[in-house]
């Protein structure tokens, strides 16, 4: 963190930040304010269960005995809890919007729509997510005038997070994509972000919250949300960078088929949870029993995302296979196989050497998407290429 | 304020200065004390504590940690984000106060 | 966007107010014109340190204003008997005046760092950790006093449990703070008394030279320790 806002290459302003690095600086910050509260949680509650303290333990009759606590706050614990868990959620969203972004424009060869607009939505995002964390306790007996605030708060951040998924939508629109492996998994991201994104809109309104709060809906919600999306963007940025980390491609068939095979899987497996929440299955229990609500069809619907869950399993095996396989037999990847414009790709050596760039820094003349600039000779011009010497790019650093 | 800028070399401000603020840190904090002293209540009991804290904490980041001398870029960087705290206090004073109100309305209950 | 090398700032006249702000962000290479890598850090920590012992303070707030149990007096429960009479929160008070003390002669021995006056620097900086431990050593005796008095972090004689609990922890961490201080006082006091920042000596963990900035980062410690114990005052002695 201290690196981005003290120690960047020359050039290299805030405003000509890849988002990448947008996203995972903002994520840090975010990890330095959020975590004292976990961490304050956890000792409170350490105390309480090795020393006797009683901070989150209220009187509690445990096995017919009278339990020495009393008078402690649970409720207390649930905010700091939540003061961490929501921006923590970002903090995991957040790399992954910045790696999406550079994934769709790269592999579109299209600058990106509106960046210093998705930079500002990256820093709303980030600052707003602090003030949203009671929307995890609209069940949980706070008090009653939150809902109100929570709901209100919660819905503000939906606008900077579907400015983002509008601009990821424009820079995709007349570009020339090409269906790499990285890009489909940039594409699933969208469309799996969309999908838990709006419900969790369902899920910010109290009144819709109410009867979907602990059941399979939610899990549904924070799996394609937290779940399925970054991990499409992490295999996608797997597949974008393997080629920079280790000088070969990999291998595209197998890339192809572990792609199809996760996001169709992972569809099995969490789409049909919506259902199941809506019919009112609860979170969190191994065995439902009998129920007047929860029909036995439902016990089927499991049984096939169980199926649908080792197919997904399967895949990633494939997967692995490719990572291990591609590294002696790969195919030779070059300095830029992507023609991205991005400094990690300008590297002298592939995979870089000890401090990336040798004796000398690169200088930055540019923002990170000048893709298909009209009159420029290349469909790319590098970070680093110097305005005026247009034509000297073969012999680029 | 702004007498002394900060140079490249480090903050260097007149000795003055500091024995000053120190000064004032300790008449400030005699004053807190005193406030228990003489067994203030309510309202301005809170009110002196607060002002007085706020007072003493203005004093000690402004000058000695040579927040005055600083350039606004770190200056907000650091003193916006615990605007968040600021928040999460004022929810908790409300949650506790629903919490006690119904301790009270139930609790009793219980008892009577 | 523009595609030229854009300007460091570094030598420049910088602009101030919300102008400075906004230029001094989009800037070249550093976001905190003037400020070294290592200040930064430490402010940065600092930040994250105040999101640390607000959360303690507003735990504390919560049990304290949520319980239904009555809350031990603070004035009464620290009054020492002084002489025959008792003193309210007197032992707090002189904890409040060393460490304050402590402050003073710490931005001294900073501002003797920049003169480059390493005698005055090194021995300033000895006094502070002096004060430093004798506030530890108050907070030993105020620790025993209160345990023998029957105050356990699960229960005491006077009233709602969370009293000892909040008070062992929170005072706890701060005194560890200003003991982990102190010994951060006596390791770089130790090299300005030899000399290492006049010698630009290199440091042990690091390939970079040593400077006297090193004592004005300590110093930006030593005085958060400080303001946390402005705030514990107010909010767990006073109230
Ligand atoms: C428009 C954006 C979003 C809204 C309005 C939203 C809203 C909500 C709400 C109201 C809940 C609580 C449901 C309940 O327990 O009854 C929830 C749960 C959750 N959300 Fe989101 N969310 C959003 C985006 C995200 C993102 C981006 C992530 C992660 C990357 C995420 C991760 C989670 C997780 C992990 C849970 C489950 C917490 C638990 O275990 O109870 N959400 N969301
Ligand atoms: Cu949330």
């Amino acid at each position: 963190m201290v690196t981005v806002l003290q120690a960047r290459t020359r050039g290299m302003t805030l405003m000509r930040m890849p988002l990448t690095v947008w996203g995972i600086f903002t994520a840090t910050v975010m990890a330095l304010l959020a975590f004292p509260a976990l961490f304050v949680g956890a000792v409170m509650m350490l105390l309480d269960r090795l020393l006797g303290t009683s901070f989150f333990m209220p009187s509690l009759v445990e096995m017919g005995q009278h339990l020495q606590h009393s008078g402690g706050s649970p409720i207390l614990f649930q905010h700091l809890f939540w003061f961490f868990g929501h921006p923590e959620v970002y903090i995991v969203a957040l790399p992954a919007f910045g790696i999406v972004s550079d994934l769709i424009s790269t592999h579109a060869r299209r600058n990106i729509f509106g960046y210093r607009m998705m930079v500002w939505a990256i820093v709303a995002i980030g600052a707003l997510s602090f003030v949203v964390w009671a929307h995890h306790m609209y069940v949980s007996g706070m008090n009653p005038y939150f809902g109100f605030f929570f709901a209100t708060t919660t819905l503000i951040i939906a606008i900077p997070t579907a400015i983002k998924v509008y601009n990821w939508l424009l820079t995709l629109w007349h570009g020339d994509i090409h269906l790499t492996v990285p890009m489909l998994f940039a594409l699933a991201f969208i469309v799996t972000f969309l999908n838990g994104g709006l419900t969790g809109l369902f899920l910010g309104n109290v009144v819709v919250d109410v009867p979907l709060s602990d059941t399979m809906f939610v899990v549904a919600h924070f799996h394609m949300v937290m779940g399925v999306a970054p991990i499409m963007v992490i295999f996608g940025g797997i597949y974008h960078w393997y080629p920079k980390i280790t000088g070969r491609m990999l291998n595209e068939a197998l890339g192809r088929f572990h792609f199809w095979v996760t996001f169709l899987g992972a569809y099995a497996v969490f789409f049909p949870m919506h259902y199941l929440g809506l019919l009112g299955m609860p979170r969190r229990y191994p065995e439902i029993g009998e129920t007047s609500f929860v029909p036995d069809s439902a016990a089927t619907l499991n049984a096939f995302i169980s199926v649908a869950a080792l197919a997904v399993g399967f895949a990633q095996m494939v997967f692995l296979f490719n990572l291990i396989w591609s590294l002696s037999r790969g195919r030779q990847a070059g300095g830029n196989p992507w023609n991205a414009t991005t400094l990690e790709w300008q590297t002298p050596e592939t995979p870089p050497g000890h401090g990336n760039w040798g004796k000398e820094l690169p200088v930055v003349y540019r923002w990170a998407y000048d893709y298909s600039v009209p009159g420029a000779e290349r469909d790319f011009v590098p970070q680093n290429q110097p305005p005026a010497r247009r034509a000297t790019w073969e012999a680029a650093p | 304020m702004a007498h002394a800028a900060a140079s490249a070399e480090g903050q260097q401000h007149p000795v003055k200065l500091y024995l000053v603020v120190w000064g004032w840190l300790f008449v400030l904090s005699a004053f807190s004390y005193s406030v228990d002293y003489f067994h203030l209540q309510g309202y301005l009991r809170w009110f002196l504590i607060l002002l007085l804290m706020a007072l003493k904490a203005g004093l000690i980041v402004a000058f000695f940690m040579h927040m005055a001398w600083e350039r606004l870029a770190l200056i907000y960087a650091i003193l916006i984000p615990p605007v968040a705290v600021l928040v999460f206090v004022g929810i908790m004073v409300f949650e506790s106060d629903y919490t006690l109100f119904m301790r009270e309305t139930f609790f009793r209950l219980g008892q009577g | 966007m523009d595609a030229t090398p854009t300007d460091t700032g570094e030598a420049l006249a910088r602009p101030a107010g919300w102008r400075g702000v906004a230029a001094d962000w989009s800037s070249d290479q550093r976001a905190f014109k003037n400020v070294s890598w290592g200040k930064a850090m430490m402010w940065i920590f600092l930040l994250s340190d105040t999101f640390i012992f607000s959360c303690f303070l507003i735990s504390y707030m919560t049990v304290r204003m949520s319980t239904t149990v009555p809350w031990p007096n603070p004035s009464e429960v620290f009054a020492l008997t002084i002489g025959g009479t008792s003193v309210p929160l007197i032992l707090i008070a002189i904890m409040t005046f060393v460490l304050i003390s402590s402050s003073g002669t710490m931005a001294m021995a900073v501002n003797f760092g920049y003169r480059r006056d390493r005698v005055k620097t090194a021995a300033l900086m000895l006094m502070t950790a002096a004060f430093g431990a004798t506030f530890v050593g108050m907070q030993a005796f105020e620790w025993t006093k209160l345990i023998h008095e029957g105050v356990r972090p699960w229960e005491n004689p006077w009233g709602a449990a969370q009293f000892g609990a909040a008070f062992f922890m929170i005072t706890g961490f701060h005194g560890t703070h200003v003991t982990i201080g102190v010994i951060f006082l006596l390791v770089i006091a130790r090299k300005v008394w030899r000399g290492d920042f006049d010698q630009e000596k290199q440091g042990f963990f690091t390939s970079r030279k040593g400077r006297y900035e090193i004592v004005e980062i300590t110093g930006l410690y030593w005085h958060f320790v400080d303001l946390v114990w402005v705030f514990i005052f107010a909010l767990f002695y006073l109230w």
